[in-house]
């Protein structure tokens, strides 16, 4: 595979004082036309930002994890790298229409999967701390529904009565459910589950033959929030990439190890809501949640444990210039946390806000204080899209 | 529904209509838990209930074997070596040699003939409570988990079933314990004088030992006793794939639930949680007996067992009486069990009931017939689906590739429409493929369900097919609270 190089002044290494600066207010929010889309591709199990997105310019990154690094990146910058598993991904790059947001999580620094999770889509300020989830309340909020493409309802999307969900089904001997007998159950439940029911009477089931992997999901939510009353957020979540053994494989610095082969779903699912998407393209923003990084370090087991730090992929046309957006904090065993973890300098609730200020022209402050109770939560929106 | 089904629902599968109601139901549950468990099943469809045979149920050793011939056959295949590569040989050597679908239905049968309905519940309380998740060989060792380290143990301590749970070649593999090697060990010194030889600590187990299977993170455990409860576990488990031979020189034994690697083992003492544990293989029975009595464990799983039986937001008291239960009894399971026993029979409220469980009950009380038998695993029926697709479609299955938490107790996680959809599907199935013996009328009757069940099946008309849809979709069957 060919490398793509991007010229420097794509590459921003800014300062922690500049990252933090307010940007400019945003045009008034009309409620029957929302500015775009949001869909969060949520990556359970802890993705490697380091080897997504390797910074290949700091002298420490081969001292500390050769054997974690693909050999054949493809280039970014002087200072950054692509893991060659994201082929659609770095072609969006070239086109201005992704950006990477990296050295970021959300504010959990103690490793557990579960809490991780937890926190990354309730949003809230502690673990377990709220029932409903960030993108939930924003919804709520903006009175616009939400659609997860799973079998359950994940915390993420809890919040907003109207948000829904689709997964395809496949029962031999049993019929499409009879829209008058599903009212009648309804009835027989109580407010909150009567809602459901009544989200079953109407479910459209003529898309029942969409195969099942992250990808033709996420196409089919592509073209469903490309229709005219269709839904304004979605999620979807990949697993598996909680890789303590075998991220690489033997031969090593390959594209067979189990994380490779993650980020290329992540990648299949990118290009497949391009393709969903069609105009809708242009106003969209795509966005990617991990609970946390992994160590600095390989294992011993051809693997990483769980770190604090990550990597954002964020993607669609409402980018308008491709770029790293970072406050870079060096890989030396004094940078990072607790002497084994990617340090995170950018709060990713942030960017989380700024896409939801995009998407759904909420004002910033709103955001930070209705959705992530955090009226002090820095405002990215300029760095993103501007 | 009248007690005796108020309380097989909360803490059983319900009854067949073949099986009497008893007088007493608190006694009735509480002898439950010594009740004998054949696997038992049936041969095919049409069949009569009996033991399911042993060649079906393979001991460690045999599973292992099955394994590597397994692997074996399948390099051949892509070699293109001794006919291997056909299809037909391709599928012989899964059935042959792959235990997943066996063990699949093993436990739906269990769930849905099995006499010992209050264990079949506890044991799937404990068997997602020690996840292991579907990867790469696990699924020919999940079924073995769940009936030798968990069933056959339930009346022992929670100590014993902590040990066997964590030392299982299941686990050991799910959660990447096998390749662990301590940091000082000899493997990672000869090592070090290699190029390219990579040798080190994975903390993967360790961790959930302490944050899931025991003390949880309210204990407020630091990273170096993960990481020491990883040194402790470091040695511990073998590839499933190895040969006796490897078994041997490598961990002195050719049985997988003791195979520990003195070369991979981290020498010197290690302190977790304010305990030394000392160096060797007994290091870690010292370690899980220290995490099993702890409060910490004791408060955090009795929360989980009454979550899970007693109601949808159990009580303090509730949880108190189970964890004191569990202090007197020095972790006797039986005596744990029976306090959830008395707490879910004395606590009226509602208790949602899982996918799986569920599922299990509707068939159970409607004398269908919708898992095919043992000697058509293989074979294509029209009716019947197969027992990996019934669970893949109900989203809840014991053989998928799940994280290591399990399933959640709490109601939230499962509703969504589309979770309400498969069981207005699944109802439907069970009633259009099952042969249903029981008509809606004769199973309200049977279990004296509530007047708002009654006019719930009412308002459905006369179709039998939808007073059954509704009766199994009503608040009561799926344990959720009326309007």
């Amino acid at each position: 595979m060919s490398s793509i190089k991007f010229p420097r002044r794509n590459f921003i290494k800014a300062s922690a004082a500049s990252l933090f600066m307010a940007g400019v207010p945003l045009a008034g929010y009309t409620k029957d036309r929302p500015p775009g889309t949001i869909s969060v591709i949520l990556l359970e199990g802890g993705m490697d930002g380091l080897t997504a997105v390797p910074p290949i310019g700091d002298p420490d990154l081969m001292r500390m994890r050769s054997s974690m690094t693909p050999s054949d990146f493809l280039q970014l910058n002087e200072f950054f790298g692509l893991h060659p598993s994201l082929p659609n991904y770095s072609a969006l790059i070239a086109r201005n229409q992704a950006a990477v947001v990296h050295a970021t999580s959300f504010p959990y620094k103690k490793r557990s999967h579960f809490e991780g999770q937890n926190l990354m889509e309730g949003g809230g300020l502690s673990p377990f701390a709220e029932k409903t989830g960030w993108l939930g309340r924003a919804l709520e909020i903006a009175k616009l529904p939400g659609r997860a493409l799973s079998l359950d309802m994940p915390l993420i999307l809890r919040g907003y009565r109207d948000n829904d969900n689709f997964f395809p089904a496949s029962i031999r001997n049993s019929k499409r459910p009879n829209a008058d007998l599903v009212d009648l159950i309804s009835m027989g439940h109580n407010s909150e589950l009567a809602d459901l029911f009544s989200k079953v009477a109407k479910k459209n089931t003529k898309n029942a033959k969409i195969p099942r992997d992250p990808a033709s999901l996420a196409k089919y939510a592509g073209q469903e929030m490309a229709r005219p009353g269709g839904p304004i957020a979605s999620v979807i979540r990949v697993k598996q990439f909680d890789t303590h053994a075998n991220q690489v494989s033997d031969d090593g610095q390959d594209t067979h190890g189990r994380h490779a082969m993650q980020l290329e779903i992540v990648d299949d699912v990118i290009a497949a809501y391009r393709e969903g998407l069609g105009d809708a393209w242009d106003d969209a923003i795509i966005l990617t949640l991990t609970e946390f990084g992994r160590t600095v370090a390989a294992n011993g087991t051809k693997g990483t444990d769980h770190g604090y730090g990550s990597a954002g992929l964020l993607a669609g046309g409402s980018i308008s210039k491709s770029r790293i957006i970072t406050d870079w904090p060096g890989l030396s065993k004094k940078d990072q946390f607790e002497k084994r973890d990617l340090m995170a300098t950018i709060d990713y609730r942030a960017v989380c806000a700024a896409c939801i200020e995009r998407a759904l022209g909420l004002e910033h402050d709103k955001i930070a204080s209705e959705v992530f109770f955090e009226p002090q939560l820095p405002r990215l929106y300029d760095y993103i899209f501007s | 529904m009248n007690e005796s089904f108020r309380v097989a629902q909360k803490l059983g599968l319900m009854f067949r209509p073949s099986e009497p109601l008893p007088k007493d139901i608190k006694a009735w549950a509480l002898s439950q838990l010594q009740a004998p468990s054949p696997a038992l099943g049936k041969a095919s469809k049409y069949a009569s209930i009996e033991p399911w045979p042993d060649a079906l149920q393979p001991d460690l050793s045999k599973r292992a074997q099955m394994w590597r011939l397994f692997r074996e056959n399948r390099k051949k295949a892509r070699a293109r070596k001794d006919g291997q590569d056909t299809e037909a040989a391709k599928k012989t050597n899964e059935r042959n040699n792959l235990m997943r679908k066996k063990d699949e239905l093993k436990f739906a049968h269990r769930n849905v003939y099995g006499d010992d309905q209050l264990k079949l519940r506890f044991t799937t309380f404990w068997a997602n409570h020690f996840t292991i998740g579907n990867t790469f060989d696990t699924s020919s060792m999940i079924g073995h988990a769940i009936d030798e380290a968990i069933l056959a143990n339930l009346n022992g301590d929670f100590a014993n079933m902590l040990y066997l749970m964590t030392t299982h070649p299941g686990m050991l593999r799910y959660l990447d314990n096998i390749w662990s090697a301590g940091e000082k060990s000899k493997k990672v010194k000869n090592c070090r004088k290699r190029p390219n030889c990579q040798a080190g600590l994975n903390d993967n187990l360790g961790r959930e030992l302490l944050e899931l299977h025991t003390l949880s993170p309210a204990a407020g455990y630091t990273e170096t006793d993960i990481r020491n409860a990883a040194r402790v576990l470091a040695g511990w488990g073998m590839d499933f794939e190895a040969s006796n031979q490897e078994m041997r020189e490598d961990a002195n034994t050719t049985n997988h639930w003791q195979a520990f690697k003195p070369y991979y083992a981290e020498p010197g003492t290690k302190k977790v949680f304010g305990k030394t544990i000392y160096a060797g293989k007994n290091g870690l029975k010292q370690l899980t007996d220290h995490l099993a009595e702890n409060d910490y464990t004791i408060k955090h799983i009795a929360t989980k067992l009454c979550q899970h039986f007693v109601s949808d937001q159990p009580h303090q008291a509730d949880i108190d009486y189970v964890a004191q239960a569990w202090r007197q009894s020095n972790g006797q399971l039986d005596q744990i069990h029976a306090a959830v026993i008395e707490r879910a029979i004395d606590s009226k409220e509602a208790k949602f009931i899982w996918p799986m469980t569920w599922l299990f009950q509707v068939i159970r009380i409607s004398d269908a017939t919708f898992f095919k038998g043992w000697n058509d695993i293989y074979n294509y029926d029209n009716n019947l689906m197969s027992t990996e697709k019934i669970f893949a479609e109900l989203g809840q299955s014991f053989w998928s590739s799940r994280q290591p938490d399990g399933y959640s107790s709490d109601r939230q996680d499962w509703l969504s429409a589309e979770m309400l959809e498969r069981r207005i599907r699944f109802a439907d199935a069970i009633y259009n493929a099952g042969s249903t013996k029981q008509k809606a009328s004769e199973i309200m009757d049977r279990l004296g369900v509530n007047e708002a069940t009654r006019s719930l099946v009412a308002s459905a008309g006369k179709s039998r097919r939808h007073q059954f849809i509704a009766l199994m979709c009503s608040p009561e069957l799926m344990g959720l609270s009326h309007v």
